[in-house]
């Protein structure tokens, strides 16, 4: 779901992006899904886009 | 026998259906096969009819002094008739002298039929060497607003039966605003008795599509629809092939005769309803519809094909026009009488000793036209009544065969000049049987949209049935005066609203035949005599 | 209580502005120009006897009974074709006309069954009226003329009957089809006396092309066209006004009733939404409120496998209660939720989110909308501010374009897509951009200028390169962006790359560049272009980038802020707009406000007492997700089945399985109430005091025609249910809900029962500023302020078709059926729809062997089911339809978790499927995917 929501946001221009990822994520994702998020960022784990985990540093 | 030092002979033969329905086609065939054969040198051109039908078919011989009639040949006089010298129009027991002096046609005052019978309906050369085309040419020199003026001038009122001045609905449509108009002739001719308007579409079809065409620059309309029932199949045929010709020599389609004028004419054929010959009937005929009668307001010249200013005309109006555009408004003008300008093309029929087309000024009697023209009865029995203007037209008794031929003159007797059809009866009608009719015809021919003639034909045929048996007589004739109120008031269109007409004439003229039990027991029937000159086949 | 009786005024209003001046009998009336003289009248009191006209159709002038006399004129003229002109004077009762009448009358009766005492109509004929009318004394002609009494009676419609022996040839029911329906099903065939009403050729009324609407069974004089139900049970006595359940159209309707037997239900001509018109649904098909199968008692039982147990209601709230904050105590606040139904009432579902967030202490809430129209909330809060359409549905009048995406409104919304189909008739240009060559694309008197026939998903790229024609063409209207938008530029750069042209794009999206071109010219260069779309947009994984798209486009062009524009989504069911505004949503508190907002959070803190939690909830998705990780364990569904409406329902139903409570509050057992604990019975829109919000944005008032059978309003039960949890809650009225929405909702401000009584209905936002609400939004500034240019990139869906699933599924709804069926699988609808079929088309029906009618096997990567196939070339190659109406199909056991990125509304239009012929030993199976497939399939 992460990485649909960064395709689509992709396209903006520099950091815009992560913070408009930030953004939609922090507007629309329960507490508990945002902690899942964070655990699989911190795990590494495979096929996150790059702009996801920018995304998810700015929430911290 | 051969004349070889005579040069080709030229022999007309008329291709009109009524021609044709009593032996035309074999008859030229005949000569068409002697020509072949090599005994005599002539060629058959097939005109239109020359409108006296008791004498088709009618064959003429082009000679120095003119043209000379044979008629009524049958296909085996022909060869009697060759024997005899026809090509040189010899004497013949068929021989009925020059055509143009024939006292039928010499006394007429023929305008709109000026061509027909006379040229081939569908050479282009033979209509312009015939005044064709010196209308619309006239016309193209003129602004739209002149032309619409000069046949308000001319007094030319609609032909169809409704008599409207056909300059006031030409105007009201030029003075709409709509990019899109449309011209449509009404060629639904339904009613029993009348012919003219397929005369003219077999005998003289370039002069219509002329007329269409010059109301086209009148009012600013680049289509037309000839909407032409579905009984006459040959003039649906001969105004496509006319339609065809004409688009081949620029007289129809872009810049015509190279004008600014862009129109183009559609053949529409119906289906077998006598009400398509109502206007609005006829326009959603033309839209794809069932024909059902509209109410009016809107009238068609603002809205009507397809909601865009329409004329509707019909075909005798439409093909006077060139003839207008061409003498000028006031020559047409100049004949008649009072507000019934121009000629009239009178339709002689039914039990008729001579009957066909009679176009003379408006102001003939009807006495003239039956007696003169006509010439009584086919039976021999002394005429009893005349239907004028077509089913839904009055019966006058011989005693108002008086009345001068007009619109308000008629009107104001209780009658209606209508189409121009005159139906003669003799004394063995039964006047009741004919009001019966009338209502019977209503019932048969009503589009059903409303009450008053829906049901109230159906109820006429009932109650005048129990007039005759005598059930409730003086109630019931009280009922149907009442019937015939109401389906005058009432109706939406003229269908019903003028089927009390033939029967009110019919009870008031002829009320002792609604006593029953009709003088028919009192008629010696009598046998129609002599040779077939004197009649129709 | 009386039976209501709207005026009819005989022919339909004028618009005006000018107006002309006549006496009618004396009385003085100023009327618009182009009014009848028999409108004009009725306006003056005057009644002019008529029979053939009523005032939702054209004058037709076929009885003649309405006849007058006007001075200056000759003759007699009928008063319903006769429009004013100033200054004259006209008589309406006069010796000649009372005559003529009577003879009409007259001859009406002489053709006509004397069986009046004993008629279905007796009471309410027009025909047995207007002879009282007229003083019609005698029929002179006899009864024993010829006549239609004894024509055959035509019974095939489930709901009326057509007695050609009554009929008076008046043609208010064809005209009635055509003018106000627009299906023309209905003709006269034959000519003068033997002109008959016919459905099609000769067909009975179900062969034919009848959609069952009612008009000409609501338009007809007699009882020619009658309700079965009046036949049954006699004429009604008393009516109440209310508002349809089903679609989102929200029509208003006179439900009459004798006593509180509901005997019929007919449309309200003061309905602001439907303006007199209905369809097959809500007129007819009520019958589900009073069906055996209505659970009117709450049960409860221990575990699914448990048979269920009746119970009083004290019981079963007790134990939701207590189960309820029993799983919170074990595993913390958020470990609970509910669903609010988008079907119930704004006030129930107000008190529903209210429970949640103030007694169950989180916002873990959300609604249907999830599946359907969350996309259209996000896209055009976005993009122009506010989470709602920008028209009225009259603005359609007005239109000059109307471009239709993704919607098939004449099934889902038919009562509106009249109003549409009125407006082509009239002229205006249509553009569909559909898969599917739905009824709108040629229909009669109506063709679609142009039909972009695009590939499932492709969406996004068809937006796209119509707003890169506008821009690139020259054709944007800067007056308006200058204006009123911003962010313009940028777009306008993204737009004019030539990835986004017309010609780069119709390899993907299938669509012609040279018919994309034409179609995007059209509509912006109408004066006035409408975009009306549906689920066919939303309900796929860029579904809040094509809301954003279209709305692009329709700033690029100045199309909002005024009548005949707009980006309008339609709205599917009866509440859905209403459950969003009322707080449905998990990041949103009433009227659409984000929930991190402390001064909204501090209002509703005061209002409610407590603290609100300021993190968004879990959406249903999410809830599902949860559910099977074990976090989310209690769940309160309201008035939605969602395992039989969400997708994936292998997914649905494994969650379900995982909670440990699932209270299910409904009319019916549904699929859902299957993995219930307790059940809550639920009342019918017929027994309920409350209002629905349409896809207007128009409030309705619902009206109770019946006390509730369950014995409990629906918000009480809520209410009570919360106060149970320790959190008190209590109302006496359901208005009083209304006022409190009203005091804490700046766009709710001015709504109150009462104003809605006065006004009828009213459209939000209803305020200060606008109070008496708001027909069209945005027409000075946008919600927002500016209108705001998204840049919308084309991101291909995952979802793709493979060698394994070589076809795309994509799913609808039709007229006679309604969503899940719940409802309409209850009534005599069933005749119209009795099982769902797989649409698709002969090429792809051919290869793989398989005829018109067999069954087949539908399946995706999660699962298939069986259904009878049905071959149709409305379906491109490559693309198969199927509707979800029965259980017994469940169709979303083949659609996946694939949705929507920015609010998870599921990708129901987009799933990658193969369809084969069905094994003999199967018939109407569903199951999770499984080995078969490969083994049946090539």
């Amino acid at each position: 779901m992460a990485n649909d929501i960064a395709r689509n946001l992709g396209h903006l221009p520099g950091e815009d992006a992560a913070e408009a990822i930030a953004g939609h994520i922090g507007r629309f994702w329960d507490p508990r899904m945002r902690t899942r998020l964070h655990e699989f960022v911190d795990a590494g784990v495979d096929g996150l886009d790059p702009l996801v985990v920018a995304a998810v540093k700015l929430l911290r | 026998m051969n004349n070889p030092s005579h040069s080709m002979a030229t022999v007309y033969v008329p291709r009109d259906s009524a021609a044709r329905s009593v032996g035309a086609d074999e008859v030229a065939q005949a000569l068409q096969h002697a020509a072949d054969r090599g005994d005599f040198a002539l060629h058959v051109v097939r005109n239109g009819s020359r409108g006296m039908l008791w004498l088709e078919p009618l064959v003429e011989v082009v000679t120095p002094q003119g043209r000379v009639g044979y008629g009524p040949v049958a296909p085996e006089d022909v060869e009697g008739l060759l024997a005899a010298g026809m090509l040189d129009g010899a004497d013949h027991p068929l021989r009925l002298g020059l055509v143009d002096e024939l006292p039928w046609l010499a006394r007429q005052n023929r305008v709109t039929f000026a061509r027909v019978g006379v040229t081939d309906p569908l050479s282009a050369e033979d209509y312009e060497a015939h005044g064709g085309l010196a209308g619309l040419r006239a016309a193209l020199e003129l602004a739209p607003a002149d032309v619409v003026a000069e046949v308000t001038a001319s007094g030319l009122r609609g032909r169809g039966g409704a008599g409207f001045p056909a300059g006031i609905k030409w105007k009201t449509v030029l003075d709409c605003a709509d990019e899109l108009k449309f011209v449509c002739c009404n060629a639904d001719e339904g009613d029993s008795g009348t012919f003219a308007d397929r005369m003219v579409m077999e005998g003289d079809p370039f002069m219509l599509i002329e007329g269409m065409t010059i109301a086209a620059h009148a009012v600013g309309a680049s289509e037309g629809y000839l909407y032409i029932r579905s009984e006459y199949p040959d003039a649906v045929a001969t105004m496509r092939r006319a339609i065809g010709i004409a688009r081949e020599h620029g007289w129809l389609g872009t810049n015509i005769l190279g004008s600014a004028l862009d129109f183009d004419l559609h053949v529409r054929v119906g289906a077998g309803a006598y009400i398509c010959g109502e206007e609005t009937s006829m326009l959603e005929s033309l839209e794809g519809k069932r024909g059902m009668v509209r109410a009016k307001p809107p009238i068609p010249a603002i809205e009507g094909l397809f909601g865009k200013p329409t004329v509707v005309n019909n075909v005798l109006t439409l093909a006077t026009v060139p003839v207008v555009m061409a003498e000028g408004a006031k020559a047409y003008e100049h004949l008649g009488v009072e507000r019934s300008r121009g000629t009239q093309v009178f339709q002689l029929g039914g039990n008729i000793a001579h009957g066909g087309i009679v176009e003379t000024a408006f102001g003939i009697t009807l006495r003239e036209l039956i007696e003169e023209y006509g010439g009584g009865t086919h039976s021999g029995r002394p005429v009893r009544t005349a239907q004028v203007g077509g089913p839904l037209g009055a019966y006058l008794p011989e005693s108002m065969f008086d009345l001068p031929m007009d619109y308000e003159a008629f009107a104001a007797a209780g009658a209606m000049v209508g189409h121009g059809g005159v139906v003669v009866f003799d004394d063995s009608v039964d006047m009741a049987a004919q009001a019966r009719f009338a209502m019977e015809f209503c019932a048969e021919e009503s589009c059903g949209k409303c009450t008053p003639c829906r049901v109230g034909a159906v109820r006429g045929v009932e109650v005048i049935d129990k007039i005759v048996a005598g059930t409730h007589r003086d109630e019931n004739l009280a009922l149907l005066e009442d019937l015939c109120d109401l389906m005058t008031e009432g109706s939406l269109c003229a269908m019903g609203g003028l089927t009390p007409l033939p029967v009110r004439s019919a009870l008031t003229h002829f009320p002792d035949d609604f006593l029953g039990g009709r003088r028919l027991l009192d008629i010696q029937p009598v046998q129609a005599t002599g040779p077939r000159t004197e009649g129709t086949a | 209580m009386t039976l209501l009786k709207e005026p009819d005024f005989g022919t339909p209003e004028r618009p005006g502005p000018a107006t002309v001046s006549v006496e009618v009998d004396g009385l003085a009336v100023t009327v618009p120009e182009g009014t009848s003289v028999m409108r004009a009248a009725a306006q003056a009191g005057v009644e002019i006897p008529k029979l053939c006209a009523t005032d939702s159709l054209e004058a037709f002038g076929s009885c003649r009974l309405c006849v007058v006399e006007i001075d200056g004129r000759r003759g007699t003229p009928a008063s319903c074709t006769t429009p004013c002109a100033d200054g004259m004077r006209v008589s309406t009762q006069t010796p000649k006309v009372e005559k003529l009448r009577q003879g009409v009358m007259e001859l009406y009766i002489s053709d006509h069954p004397l069986d009046c005492l004993t008629c279905p109509a007796n009471g309410d004929c027009e025909l047995q009226d207007m002879a009282g009318v007229v003083g019609l004394r005698q029929v002179r002609y006899g009864y024993e003329g010829e006549n239609h009494l004894d024509a055959e009676k035509d019974t095939s419609n489930p709901y009326f009957d057509f007695d050609p022996a009554k009929c008076i040839a008046c043609s208010r029911c064809v005209r009635a089809c055509g003018e106000v329906q627009g299906t023309f099903a209905l003709t006269i065939e034959g000519r003068g006396f033997d002109s008959k009403v016919s459905p099609g050729a000769g067909e009975t009324f179900m062969d034919s092309e009848c959609v069952s609407c009612g008009a000409c069974v609501q338009a007809c004089p007699t009882s020619t066209l009658q309700e079965r139900s009046v036949v049954e049970l006699g004429m009604p006595t008393r009516s109440v006004v209310t508002t349809c359940a089903y679609c989102g159209v929200g029509c208003s309707f006179k439900a009459e009733l004798r006593g509180d037997e509901l005997v019929r239900m007919v449309p309200y001509k003061d309905g602001g939404a439907n303006e007199g018109h209905s369809c097959v649904k809500g007129r007819f098909a009520f019958g589900y409120a009073t069906h055996p199968d209505r659970q009117l008692k709450p049960m409860v039982r221990d575990r699914i496998t448990d048979p269920w147990r009746e119970v009083e209601w004290d019981e079963a709230i007790g134990t939701v209660a207590r189960r309820m904050r029993e799983i919170q105590d074990r595993h913390g606040s958020s470990a609970i939720g509910g669903i609010t139904s988008s079907r119930c009432t704004n006030e129930e579902v107000y008190v529903v989110q209210k429970m949640v967030r103030a007694a169950f202490g989180n916002n873990n809430v959300d609604t249907c909308a999830r599946v359907c129209h969350s996309p259209t909330g996000y896209g055009l809060k976005q993009t122009f501010g506010e989470s709602a359409g920008t028209q009225d549905f009259r603005s359609v009048a007005e239109a000059d374009v109307i471009m239709v995406i993704g919607a098939n409104p004449t099934d889902g919304h038919p009562v509106f897509a009249s109003r549409m189909k009125r407006r082509l008739r009239e002229g205006a240009k249509l553009i569909v951009v559909d898969p599917r060559r739905i009824d709108l694309v040629r229909s009669p008197h109506i063709e679609a200028r142009h039909h972009l026939q695009l590939r499932p998903s492709t969406n996004v790229a068809v937006v796209n390169a119509m707003a890169h024609v506008v821009v690139t063409e020259g054709l944007v209207d800067r007056s308006f962006v200058d204006a009123r938008c911003e962010g313009f530029d940028e777009w306008a750069e993204f737009i004019a790359r030539p990835e986004n042209s017309p010609e780069a794009v119709e390899e993907i999206t299938g669509v012609p560049a040279a018919e994309l071109r034409a179609a995007a010219r059209l509509y912006a260069e109408a004066p006035n272009g409408a975009i009306y779309y549906g689920l066919g947009v939303t309900e796929h994984s860029q579904g809040s980038t094509m809301v954003m798209g279209m709305a692009n486009l329709a700033m690029a062009c100045g199309n909002i802020g005024r009548d005949g524009v707009g980006v309008n989504p339609l709205r599917g069911q009866n509440n859905v707009q209403g459950s969003c505004d009322m707080g449905s949503f998990p990041h949103e508190l009433p009227g659409y406000r984000h929930v991190s907002d402390d001064a909204v959070r501090t209002v509703f803190e005061n209002l409610w007492g407590g603290t609100l939690l300021a993190e968004p909830g879990l959406r249903i998705p999410n809830m599902f997700d949860a559910a099977i990780d074990g976090t989310f364990r209690g769940l309160f569904v309201h008035g939605e089945d969602i395992a039989q409406s969400d997708p994936n329902l292998g997914h649905v139903t494994a969650a379900l399985e995982a909670m440990e409570l699932v209270v299910v509050q409904d009319l019916f057992l549904n699929e859902t109430a299957k993995f219930a604990h307790v059940f809550l019975p639920g009342a019918s829109f017929l027994e309920k005091d409350g209002t629905f919000t349409n896809a207007e944005r128009r409030i309705n008032r619902v009206r109770a025609v019946m006390k509730p059978k369950t014995g409990k309003h629906e918000w009480q039960i809520v209410s009570e249910i919360a106060t149970a949890m320790g959190y008190e809650m209590s109302y006496d009225h359901p208005g009083q809900i209304m006022d409190e929405i009203a005091s804490v909702t700046p766009t709710f401000t001015g709504v109150s029962f009462d104003l809605l009584d006065k006004l009828g209905s009213v459209q939000w936002p209803c305020n200060e500023e606008a109070p008496e609400g708001t027909p069209v939004m945005h027409v000075d500034e946008f919600v927002r302020g500016k209108g705001k240019f998204v840049v919308t990139s084309y991101v291909p869906t995952n979802e793709r078709s493979t060698r394994r699933f070589p076809l795309v599924l994509t799913t609808g709804r039709i007229l006679s059926q309604y969503n899940v069926g719940a409802q309409t699988r209850r009534t005599g609808n069933v005749a119209w729809h009795p099982e769902d079929v797989l649409e698709l088309h002969p090429h792809d029906a051919e290869v793989r062997g398989i005829n018109d009618g067999d069954m087949v096997t539908l399946a995706s990567r999660v699962g298939q089911t069986t259904l009878r196939a049905e071959l149709s070339d409305r379906m491109p190659t490559g693309v198969v339809y199927t509707t979800f109406h029965h259980p017994v199909t469940g169709a979303n056991v083949v659609t996946t978790e694939n949705s929507d990125w920015a609010t998870n509304c599921p990708e129901y239009k987009v799933t990658a499927v193969q369809v084969a012929l069905a094994r003999p030993d199967r018939s109407s199976e569903t199951e999770a995917a499984g080995n078969d497939l490969v083994t049946v399939v090539d």
